[in-house]
């Protein structure tokens, strides 16, 4: 928001040095996000935040400039010579909204006439970007960035029956806004209305039929008080933002209006020529919170929440500059005043929303931040508090993840970070560890691309596997943990978002020096049998076919060890789609991977060496290795320390639909050295067994 | 002395020669095991002939032949053994030559891969926050209107709403659009004392160059009686100067948040210029980091916290800028594309 120095050099005596000026503001709370000379002037570029509608104008924000300074505040004289005829006999109002409407001020000025302005307000106007239109349009202008208050002029004979309402709009009524757009209105829209038709939006632009024009002779301001929500509603609904619209939205001064209508008209006549029409018509509705917000400030509790020490003067000086008033309290005789009872300013009505329980009370915090405000912030002295130990540990949940996250890296992946919002035709396009639910869709997406939450990581982890595959990264390994969106379990619930673990990989890791290796399935159930051994749980395998990816190398992850068994807790696969190499996805609950065994302890290695023996068994491929696997934890026999699968065959000597697998068996005691004959016969045992279970038979 | 004794002793004394001669040519062990072969080689070896001829020899003359004969082989024998020593180890320091490697070839490195920079700038400050005693709060991704605005004091239809650009569900719920609903679930959850830090990620309706539909953020909260504005200073000068240098300084300017009072933007000391005022501070020597203030009596009270008896501060700061900084990453977007090449160059 621009500020004009010399325009506000008129209130207040101004430091010479502007970038002073500046960093004073800036440590009080407008931060002045710009300097820029103009001409003789130099304008100053100021946020000034969304609680201090009273500072979008130039003499708020000199009342804040003489405060900083400790100088006089210069305000403008009022005081128009007034006809006989009274505004009252001229013209009415009617507030029929009367909570939207606290207050309604109009004065009537006679037989102006309408022309340019003097070039000392259209150089004011100028200063801060404005364009001059006619001395009527500019004395409102003009106001308005002097005090704050928007004000209306109608051409008072184009108001039927001369007469103003404050209403809602009816049904099927429009209006033609002074931008020339018509305007369809609905009965939440607040209008001022005359005796026929609506002739403006309360508080946010008038009409084109009731609009000041060069034959305009006499003319009704209006200086109206609006609650923020009706502006808010009528200018939301139609798109519409003014500078009007943007202070009432956040607060404008109920005290202001006859103040600012009675000076425009001073200036109107002044400068246009005008009799201004004795009295002002002053309407009251209803102020819906009690006004004026008070509260009792203690110097002590100020000091105690600051954590530094304010002289009581100081305080006094302040607040009384801001406009606040302030009464001696507390006790009488004590040697220095320690507290005060203050009534806030009409202008900062807004800021100070009172307590729930306690009308007219304001909560002591608004005061100690606007004494705070003015001592600024910086000067405090930082200190840590007295607050012994800790908060607490981490949550259980929070471990497991960043045991999850630690546990992947290691094992080669590389973490990701997707977007929770994703396509409908990518949400559809993987499975889900909810399947059968509906995504979760936003009411305002970006585009098409982020329509709805994730109810799987996969999609996003595919896109970026892509994504890389494109760029002609050779190999891809990805994981990613965060939330996955899904229906509440009741109506009017919270979406569940549960943490889920999702991996993708896939290409040629390393080169022949490296030993080099193609990714597949069994690269990526790896990272998951090994994530499931860190957390000491058991996953098991079940073939499915799941949307996206290739049957037969697809499956379920179950979980073994925890009631119910059999949980479904995950899948892995390999993506059906394909586009340069193959790609391998996991998903995983990150719930599904709580509850591991907790018993950290070993199993001690025998002294004693063991002895090993390969067996080569012809089977069926349909026969799973789990189903094998198992057989032998059947069949174990004393001693059989452990067994891994070594290799697998197909091909020359192999007959059509079988597999040799090789498997690796290592005999151990713990008690003693095993004789070679012993773990023969042991072995061969097992091995008839299994051949006869399994083996190949035509 | 006869013709025979005269012609025996002459030829081992020929043969020496002859040997002397065949020995100083041999340079490998084949030629050496010829050697061995002719000379004293089982069958045909020139001394074992020799030996073979004694009886040949006239009585009178064979203690002489014979003496002469094995000082042949003595001299044929010692000279193999001292050659067979030389061979042998230029042998050696040949098969120590062939074994010998490049040591300067790359070595092959563990698969190892990485972890996210916002993961490593996330831990990093939880690990400050919990030597400072904060625990970490976390909460749902989508949130009620109740607990991302309304009890923050931000009410219903007021234009600072606007500034928040929320994403919306059809089902009326909305993505959080900043980790202060974590601090209203932990206030209407617990009894103060209460510090916790909120990180996690967080959602706006804004789409271009320098915006993320989706950022990360750590926020901060502490409840207690006696809390200060200068407590909150002190905290957040503890942390800062733990995460970017012990020499840092901050500054304060008031702001306005709807669920703190005093609010305040908190600049630090430009880490680029070290404060001497550069490009990427704009010449000022500060950069905005992050926001803060003092718990507003409104959201104490919402959260049946008694404002006249607790007091308490609350930060928030972007983790996505911070790794930015760290990691030389120009635009945010880099941090969501997900590219390994990127990704596996995140140490530390
Ligand atoms: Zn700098």
């Amino acid at each position: 928001m621009l500020f004009s120095r010399s325009w506000l050099a008129a209130y207040v005596d101004l430091p010479d040095d502007v970038r002073a000026l500046a960093g004073r503001l800036t440590a009080a709370g407008h931060a002045v996000e710009g300097i820029e000379e103009k001409g003789d002037d130099v304008l100053l570029d100021v946020e000034v935040t969304t609680n201090r509608p009273d500072c979008m104008n130039h003499l708020g924000l000199a009342r804040e400039i003489a405060v900083l300074y400790d100088r006089p505040l210069r305000l403008p004289e009022i005081a128009p010579a007034e006809a006989a005829e009274r505004s009252a006999d001229a013209a009415a109002v009617e507030i029929e909204e009367e909570i939207y409407c606290p207050r309604f001020v109009a004065r009537v000025v006679r037989g102006v006439r309408v022309g340019p302005s003097p070039a000392w307000l259209r150089d004011r106007l100028l200063s801060i970007g404005l364009r001059p239109i006619s001395n009527v349009v500019d004395v409102t202008n003009f106001i308005l960035w002097e005090m704050g208050q928007p004000l209306h002029a109608y051409d008072l004979d184009r108001l039927a029956g001369r007469k103003l309402h404050v209403r809602l709009a009816r049904r099927g009524e429009r209006l033609t806004t002074l931008d020339g757009v018509d305007r369809a209105l609905d009965e939440q829209m607040l209008v001022i209305a005359d005796d026929e038709r609506p002739v403006g939006l309360a508080g946010v632009m008038g009409g084109l039929d009731s609009e000041v024009t060069d034959r305009t002779r006499d003319v009704l301001i209006e200086g109206a008080h609006f609650h923020r929500k009706a502006v808010r509603i009528a200018a939301k609904k139609l798109g519409l933002h003014t500078d009007a619209s943007h202070r009432f939205e956040r607060g404008a001064d109920v005290e202001a209006c006859e103040r600012a209508v009675t000076r425009a008209a001073a200036l109107l006549a002044e400068l246009a020529g005008g009799t201004v029409l004795a009295g002002a018509l002053d309407v009251r509705g209803i102020q819906a919170p009690a006004w004026p917000p008070r509260g009792r400030l203690e110097l002590a509790k100020l000091n105690g929440f600051a954590g530094t020490e304010i002289p009581a003067g100081d305080v006094e000086r302040w607040l009384t500059g801001l406009g606040f008033t302030l009464t001696p309290a507390g006790d009488p005789g004590a040697p220095a005043q320690t507290a005060w009872d203050v009534t806030v300013p009409s202008w900062r009505y807004y800021d100070f929303q009172t307590r729930h329980q306690a009308p007219h009370a304001v909560y002591p915090q608004d005061l100690y931040e606007e004494v705070l405000r003015v001592h600024g912030l910086d000067p405090i002295p930082a200190a840590l508090p007295g607050i012994d130990g800790s908060d607490g540990p981490r949550t259980p949940q929070q471990a497991l993840r960043e045991r999850v996250r630690d546990f992947l890296a290691t094992c080669g992946y590389a973490e990701a970070v997707h977007f929770a919002f994703q396509s409908r035709a990518a949400d559809a396009r993987f499975p889900s560890l909810q399947p059968g639910t509906a995504p979760q869709e936003l009411a305002n997406p970006l585009s098409e691309a982020y329509a709805v939450l994730r109810r799987s990581l996969v999609p996003n982890l595919v896109e970026s596997a892509r994504f890389n595959q494109r760029r002609g990264v050779p190999v891809v390994r990805l994981f990613e943990i965060g939330r996955a969106f899904f229906p509440p379990a009741a109506p009017n619930e919270l979406p569940v978002q549960p943490e889920q673990v999702g991996l993708v990989c896939g290409g040629r890791a390393g080169f022949p020096w490296q030993r080099e290796t193609e990714l597949d399935l069994f690269d990526l159930k790896g990272a998951v049998d090994g994530l499931a051994e860190e957390l000491g749980l058991r996953l098991a395998a079940r073939p499915a076919s799941l949307p996206g990816l290739l049957d037969g190398n697809t499956a379920e992850l179950v979980r073994l060890d925890r009631s119910p068994a059999g949980e479904l807790v995950g899948y892995f696969g390999r993506v059906e789609e394909e586009e340069g190499y193959p790609l391998f996805v996991a998903e995983i609950a990150l719930d599904g991977l709580a509850g591991g065994d907790q018993d950290l302890r070993v199993d001690l290695p025998s002294r004693f060496p063991g002895i090993d023996a390969d067996f080569t068994l012809t089977h069926a491929l349909t026969t799973p290795w789990a189903e094998i696997d198992r057989g032998i934890a059947d069949q174990a026999p004393p001693d059989l320390q452990a067994w891994s699968l070594k290799d697998r065959y197909r091909g020359t000597g192999v007959p059509e639909g079988a597999v040799n697998t090789t498997i690796t068996f290592l005999y151990n005691s713990r008690e003693r050295s095993l004789t070679q004959e012993e773990v023969n016969e042991r072995q061969s045992a097992l091995t008839a067994e299994l051949s006869r279970r399994f083996g190949w038979s035509v | 002395m006869d013709q025979a004794e005269t012609a025996g002793l002459a030829e081992a004394g020929a043969l020496a020669g002859r040997f002397e001669e065949e020995s100083s040519r041999v340079a490998d062990r084949a030629a050496w095991e010829d050697l061995r072969l002719r000379w004293v080689g089982r069958k045909q070896g020139i001394v074992r002939t020799l030996l073979a001829r004694t009886g040949e020899v006239p009585a009178a003359d064979r203690r002489a032949w014979g003496q002469a004969v094995n000082t042949l082989k003595e001299r044929v024998e010692g000279r193999l053994a001292e050659l067979d020593a030389v061979l042998t180890e230029r042998e050696r320091e040949a098969v120590k030559r062939s074994a010998a490697v490049d040591v300067t070839l790359p070595g092959r490195r563990p698969l190892v891969g990485s972890l996210h920079p916002i993961t490593r700038v996330n831990r990093e400050m939880e690990r400050i926050f919990a030597e400072l005693g904060y625990s970490v709060a976390e909460g749902p991704e989508v949130e009620t209107d109740y607990h991302n605005f309304e009890a923050l004091n931000f009410p219903q239809d007021h234009p600072a709403r606007d500034t928040q650009d929320t994403l919306f569900l059809k089902s009326g719920f909305l993505l959080r659009t900043h980790t202060s609903p974590v601090q209203i679930r932990t206030m209407l959850a617990r009894k103060p004392p209460i510090r916790v830090i909120c990180p996690g990620r967080v959602f706006r309706n804004d789409n271009d160059l320098r915006h993320s539909p989706m950022f990360h953020q750590v926020e901060g909260l502490a409840v207690a009686e006696g809390l200060t504005v200068g407590h909150l200073k002190g905290t957040l000068l503890a942390f800062l100067r733990r995460l970017f240098a012990p020499d840092v300084e901050i500054r304060l300017r008031p702001s306005f948040f709807p669920f703190t009072e005093p609010s305040a933007e908190v600049d630090v000391t430009c880490q680029s210029c070290k404060g001497q005022g550069c490009a990427v501070c704009s010449g000022t020597g500060w950069m905005e980091i992050l926001g803060c203030g003092m718990v507003d009596p409104r959201v104490l009270d919402e959260c049946g916290i008694d404002p006249d008896r607790y007091s308490g501060y609350a930060f928030g700061m972007g983790v996505d800028r911070v790794a930015m900084n760290r990691y030389g990453i120009a635009n945010i977007r880099l941090l969501f594309d997900n590219d390994e090449r990127l990704l596996r160059q995140v140490h530390g």
